[in-house]
């Protein structure tokens, strides 16, 4: 899992953020600190509702 | 002459979020529990050292804003938190250590300290954890 910086008081915004030993991961995306890459991945799945009908 | 001045850029990190923009006050103290080992024959108490206990106390302004205060602490209660104390913003060496307890525990979060015309500030303690400290 990838994470970028979303808080200066985490470090530069938008470089990708590396979790040491021992840190809340689940604290920082609730308050807003870092955010997760994954979710391009699921816009990646493809949706089979298109032009189905 | 030794003597430790504290103006305005001791660091504080809480969940490695620097925190310390919002911090006016930080004490960190290193306990080791004593344990008594007194015997017969004896005409004065002795102890030796059982674990160590050592503590985090940080005040704090209370900021309900992105990313403050409440942002940083709200889901860390309850939880084992790595929190570390530098006494300068300088870069970490044997005259500007970094004390680091990992695993500590954050038992409470003030919500509130509200008075009139005062500004909201809350005291959050961090127990245990392992002691360590850098210095390069």
């Amino acid at each position: 899992m990838a994470y970028v910086i979303a808080s200066p008081r985490l470090g530069t915004v938008g470089d990708t953020y590396e979790p040491a030993d021992g840190v809340n991961i689940e604290a920082l995306i609730e308050g807003g600190f870092i955010k997760s890459t994954s979710k391009s991945t699921k816009s990646d799945k493809p949706s089979k509702d298109t032009n189905e009908e | 002459m030794a003597t430790s001045t504290y103006l305005s850029n001791p660091v504080v990190t809480i969940n490695a979020v620097d925190m310390s923009d919002q911090c006016t006050s930080a004490v960190f103290t290193r306990m080791i529990e004593s344990l008594e080992s007194t015997a017969f024959g004896q005409t004065n108490r002795s102890y030796v050292g059982g674990l160590e206990n050592s503590t985090l106390t940080v005040t704090m302004y209370n900021s309900f804003a992105a990313t403050e205060t409440y942002a940083t602490l709200k889901a860390l209660v309850g939880t084992q938190v790595t929190v570390k104390v530098k006494p300068t913003s300088a870069a970490t060496s044997a005259t500007n250590p970094e004390s680091t307890l990992t695993a500590s525990y954050m038992e409470s979060l003030p919500i509130v300290n509200g008075q009139l015309g005062a500004l909201d500030t809350i005291d959050i303690t961090f127990t245990g954890g392992a002691y360590s400290v850098a210095i390069a």
